[in-house]
């Protein structure tokens, strides 16, 4: 294997998409942790992330077991007409690519200039990886690359050669 | 001829001797050779014929300008027509000339050379026209074509693509990109410098030059030792930046990366700022037989001997009209080849170019007019320029310099403009187009001083910094006089080596009225092939120039495109090969699909999905038959996973579905689903689905799986464009719920033999009805719809839990003889049951009216998406396609997409078989077909055309099975 670089395909989070104005999220769930500031950077807290991925658009994650208390905290259903929180914890897979090589790798399939100066450790985007959309960002050590879930074996398989 | 390597100097390693065979015989030469040079070491002069009139070619240049040596390596690095000059030598190599049979010494093909007269430019388009071209296309590819592409892949290895980012992509690593690249990384900014040479230094590898008093490979060997040291610096050897794209994207070919399993790599490459250091190419020039093995371009023979240590002659004339020639001379006596003579072209030769070569006759106004020789230049024949006495002298080295053409490939390819200098004869950059510049002799600075001075410049400016001041170094100043073509020829005069055309095809294709260089160059095939004219373009500008008495600037050139030098198809693709070189899409059963002998394909938007799962000698049909009696008679369940599907919030989502749907969806209760139609503004129909109420503002809507992303897109538009204000948020969940879609009488059973705590009687869920729970201890949605026109309950879950659901229902539905079906029998149930299809019956053609359901088409609607549409197209007098039933009679299969003509006769089509099945319920052949005024045609015979025969069908009203629906709400 040429590329120093480990590669896991990673179990679900528990994700969530709201969409709406940032007050009035905060306002029906103020358990959410801090809103980010800038487009495309994110704010975690020990448990959660909470990712700007758009106007008005934003993705929460956090490790699955806490899936169904975050439901309770957030209530989908339940929420006003001028937000929207849908669970999609499952339509995302998420790839964990680590290691000193790592920025290569993701390079082979990513467009995005991941070098740290432009795409630092709180950054957060929509991107490509293997000419898929995909949401690109830091992690310990290297980057998630998270494509839609019915691809995840397709990009698995695109690794695979990459590092091959 | 024997060979002349040169007990010392040159930058090869005489310690590692390499093996190789070129045309069956065996050969070695040395670590940093390249082939041609290894085959001029070896006395090897002939070895090519070229393209057109088979005629003996040696080695012309030694980069990538090389217009003459082509060769086909053979084994496992197989490739074809690679110039003999880029190929560097590797033990084991394996080459063989091309065009030639059965070798260059020897080639069948040379007869041309007696018919050449008869095949000049164009020959082929005004002859080989009766009977027919295709009778001779075969023939005259044999004989004209080079080697083959490779008919395996490499057997080892891969390649790649790889995106990378900068703030200064600097094309080229002779002095100009070198300094370039030490000030911009000293200044910290991010740089990718990418030369195509295996070793940097350009045009330092080949001359004998110094810098700051010392060698100047000393000053290139300290430079990329820095550079090494540069984190912020990604300097690429044997890498060619090929392209030059918009918004500075930029492709780069690396041939050797540093992991071996890497065949090649491609970057892909977005640069703040492009410094084009891409050096010039020497021209050649123009006489009668100018062809001859033997003559060589002067830097090319200057290269052989200071960078392979090999002597490419023993007795050499140099004919030049420009200074740099004289340098070469130099060198040739320097390493004990006699030059015989210098012919320049010019009357008065600078005294700092006759101070080089003292000792050598130098020929001022003269020009020689033609060689002499069989295989190998034996002696040229020399005259005043403008006609005199002819002085014949022998030799078996003519290295002739035409002037040098900066590389402006790049530079072009960005859309940058050119300018003609006089001084300098050639084209030079002018107008950047993108953020770039030129310099060094890319840019028209040739000595040495201005090439460094340049890169400095540039280097600095791209990071905003005064420039330093450049190393001092000297060499011989340039000045040339244009010399286009020796007028006093005799033979032919090429000036497209590659592509065999001479002074006499460009004067035809002018005399024929191609008076424009881009008609001359399509004409005459002038500057195309492998080489892309880099010798010789310039001279063929000439040419047309002299031929109109028009100055070059009003000539032009000819489009520079990339790639500047062949790129291997590999090296394009990536490792984008095999089973990931179209996108695919797997539901969490697809495993289980696979296990269990489904035959796989890809069924819309990317999803591989079952198309039927055959059992030990069954045939296809019996498996469909199968599978949709399974359905018919007792319980079926198949995987719906890639239905699009969409959660839609918002107060205004009820009068937007009313905007996009033909039909009222904001009057649905909460629970309930609905069926609607979507049309485009054209008024065609774009998909059809299931809208849900969830809650006063929530909705989920199916799309067709095949149209899902495009539907999403379409809401979005709306949205952002033309509702910007309603309050309508959409998510896309098609892969947060999958199902298992359980069908047929037995279906209920099955769910209740499953476990659910929904009430799934009739009364509670009926048709179109949903509701929540749990279905086998896992959180569902259930569905009341119907695609295959039974009893059918669509059990949505989040796709964790599906591939356990699916075993549960296999289980639950064991005892009652459930079957998975896949897609094939799918369309068999739907075709007996009317129900459309998007490619089929909808083909952009049909509106809902068209298809019997302009039941669907609201009435009271003041407006909604394609309804005006649809009236106005209705308004006219036109026979519509409309969905009909077809029986045919006799009872036989229609492929689908067979014409129906009227009686069958050779007359335009009014109307076309959409499907056609075996209907195990009706145990005969039914279809579907649009058909002109269709739905007054019932009871008509109709035909289809096919190639051998025609086919009776009965037209009927598009529903075969269970007309009044009553299976699918029982």
């Amino acid at each position: 294997m040429p590329y120093d670089v480990i590669i896991d395909r990673l179990p679900i989070f528990a994700l969530f998409d709201l969409k709406g104005r940032r007050e009035d999220l905060a306002k029906w769930a103020p358990s959410l942790p801090d809103f980010p500031g800038k487009p495309n950077t994110m704010t975690r807290t020990e448990k959660t992330a909470l990712f700007f991925i758009g106007p008005d658009r934003w993705l929460l994650r956090a490790e699955i077991e806490l899936e169904d208390a975050l439901v309770r905290a957030l209530r989908p259903s339940e929420a006003p007409a001028d937000i929207s929180i849908v669970t999609v914890s499952d339509t995302m897979t998420f790839f964990r690519i680590t290691g000193p090589d790592a920025g290569a790798v993701v390079s082979i399939g990513c467009p995005l200039d991941t070098h740290p100066d432009t795409f630092g450790p709180d950054a957060v985007t929509y991107s490509e990886f293997f000419g898929l959309r995909s949401l690109i960002l830091r992690c310990d050590g290297g980057f998630d690359c998270a494509v839609e879930q019915s691809f995840g074996d397709m990009v698995a398989d695109h690794l695979t050669r990459a590092i091959a | 001829m024997p060979g002349d390597r040169m007990t010392s100097g040159g930058r090869i390693d005489r310690s590692q001797p390499v093996n190789f065979t070129f045309n069956g015989r065996s050969y070695q030469g040395f670590a940093g050779d390249t082939l041609a040079s290894a085959l001029l070491a070896n006395g090897v002069r002939l070895t090519a014929r070229s393209f057109k009139y088979h005629r003996p070619r040696g080695i012309i240049g030694s980069g990538v300008e090389e217009p003459a040596t082509l060769v086909e390596l053979m084994g496992e690095n197989a490739s074809g027509n690679r110039p003999a000059t880029t190929v560097p030598l590797a033990e084991g190599l394996q080459a063989r000339s091309v065009n030639c049979w059965p070798s260059p010494a020897f080639d069948l093909g040379a007869i041309n050379q007696v018919i050449g007269r008869f095949i000049p430019a164009g020959f082929y388009y005004k002859t080989f026209k009766w009977p027919g071209w295709h009778l001779y296309e075969p023939s005259i590819r044999k004989a004209a074509g080079l080697a083959a592409a490779p008919s395996k892949p490499p057997a080892t290895g891969h390649f790649e693509n790889r995106f990378a980012h900068c703030d200064v992509l600097i094309a080229g690593a002779g002095p100009a990109g070198l300094m370039a690249a030490l000030v911009a990384g000293r200044a910290g900014l991010r740089v990718m410098i990418a030369d195509e040479g295996v070793e940097a230094g350009g045009s330092l590898l080949n001359r004998t030059l110094t810098i700051a008093g010392n060698p100047a490979m000393d000053w290139v060997d300290r430079v990329t030792a820095e550079l090494a040291t540069m984190d912020n610096v990604t300097h690429l050897q044997n890498a060619t930046v090929w392209a030059y794209r918009e918004h500075n994207y930029l492709m780069v070919n690396e041939r050797a990366p540093e992991y071996p399993d890497i065949l090649e790599r491609n970057w892909r490459v977005r640069a703040g700022h492009v410094i084009c250091a891409t050096g010039a190419i020497e021209r050649a020039l123009v006489f009668g037989n100018n062809d001859r093995p033997g003559v060589m371009l002067a830097s090319a023979a200057q290269a052989y001997i200071n960078r392979y240590g090999v002597r490419p002659g023993r007795r050499a004339v140099v004919f030049t009209n420009n200074n740099s020639a004289y340098s070469v001379a130099a060198d040739l006596a320097q390493t004990g080849i006699e030059v015989a003579a210098i012919i320049d072209s010019r009357d008065t030769v600078p005294d700092a170019a006759r101070a080089m070569v003292s000792g050598i006759e130098i020929l001022p106004g003269h020009v020689v007019t033609t060689t002499q020789g069989g295989r190998h230049i034996r002696s040229v024949e020399v005259a005043p320029n403008g006609g005199g006495a002819i002085r014949r002298i022998a030799c078996d080295l003519l290295a002739m310099s035409g002037g040098w053409n900066p590389a402006v490939h790049l530079w072009s390819q960005s859309r940058g403009t050119l300018r003609y200098d006089n001084a300098l004869t050639s084209f030079v950059p002018d107008h950047a187009a993108q953020a770039a510049i030129s310099v060094g002799a890319a840019n028209g600075e040739l000595t040495l001083a201005q090439a460094l001075q340049s890169g400095a410049d540039a280097g600095a400016a791209a990071a905003d910094q005064t420039a330093p001041v450049a190393p001092e170094a000297t060499d011989l100043a340039y000045a040339i006089e244009p010399l286009w073509r020796v007028e006093q020829t005799k033979g032919k005069a090429f000036l497209d080596i590659q592509n065999d055309v001479t002074v006499d095809d460009v004067h035809l294709a002018l005399r024929e009225g191609y008076d424009n260089v881009e008609h001359v160059k399509r004409y005459t095939t002038g500057g195309m092939g492998i080489d892309q004219g880099k010798t010789g373009n310039i001279n063929i500008i000439g040419t047309v120039a002299m031929q109109q008495g028009a100055p070059l600037e009003e000539i032009g050139t000819t489009t520079f495109r990339s790639p500047y030098t062949p790129v291997s198809f590999g090296s394009v693709v990536g490792s984008r090969e095999d089973s990931v070189a179209l996108p695919y899409r797997h539901t969490p059963i697809t495993g289980w699909n696979k296990a269990n002998g489904a035959f796989m394909y890809e069924s819309g938007a990317r999803w591989r999905r079952p198309g039927y799962f055959p059992r030990e000698g069954e045939s296809f049909q019996d498996t469909v038959n199968r599978e949709c009696r399974a359905v018919r008679n007792g319980v079926g369940v198949y995987d719906g996973s890639p239905l699009g599907t969409f959660e839609l919030k918002g107060r205004d989502v009820g009068r937007f579905l009313d905007h996009i749907y033909t039909n009222i969806m904001s009057t649905l209760k909460p629970g309930h689903a609905r069926y609607g139609l979507m049309l485009s503004d054209d008024g065609l129909i774009l998909d059809d689905g299931v809208a849900l109420r969830l809650s006063e503002h929530r909705w989920i809507i199916s799309t067709s799986t095949g149209h899902a992303d495009a539907i999403n897109s379409h809401m979005e538009e709306l949205l952002q464009t033309r509702f910007p204000d309603w309050n309508v948020f959409v998510t896309t969940v098609t892969s947060q719920w999958n199902n298992a879609t359980i069908c047929g009488p037995k279906a209920r059973e099955v769910m209740a033999a499953l476990g659910t705590d929904i009430d799934i009687s009739p009364k509670a869920l009926p048709f179109m009805g949903f509701a929540d729970g749990t279905v086998a201890g896992v959180p569902a949605r259930v569905v009341r719809v119907s695609f295959t026109g039974e009893l059918s309950f669509e059990v949505n879950v989040a796709p964790r839990h599906l591939a356990a659901l699916w075993d549960r229902i296999l289980a639950a539905g064991a005892p009652f003889g459930i079957e998975p079906i896949g897609s094939e029998a799918n369309h068999v149930l739907r075709v007996e049951k009317g129900f459309l299809s998007l490619g089929h019956e909808v083909d952009g053609t049909v509106d809902p009216f068209d298809l019997g359901l302009g039941w669907a088409m609201s009435k009271k609607k003041p407006d909604y998406l394609g309804k005006h549409a649809v009236a106005l197209r209705r308004s006219g007098t036109e026979n519509r396609r409309e969905l009909v039933g077809l029986v045919p009679e006799p009872d036989t299969m229609i492929p689908e997409g067979a014409p129906l003509t009227p009686d069958g006769a050779r007359k335009p089509t009014e109307g076309l078989v959409t499907a056609c099945v075996f209907s195990t319920v009706l145990d005969r052949w039914v279809g579907l077909a649009l058909l002109e005024n269709g739905h007054a045609r019932h009871d008509e015979t109709v035909h289809a055309r096919l190639k051998d025969r025609t086919i009776p069908a009965r037209v009927t009203a598009p529903i075969h099975y269970d007309p009044e629906g009553e299976r699918l709400r029982s």
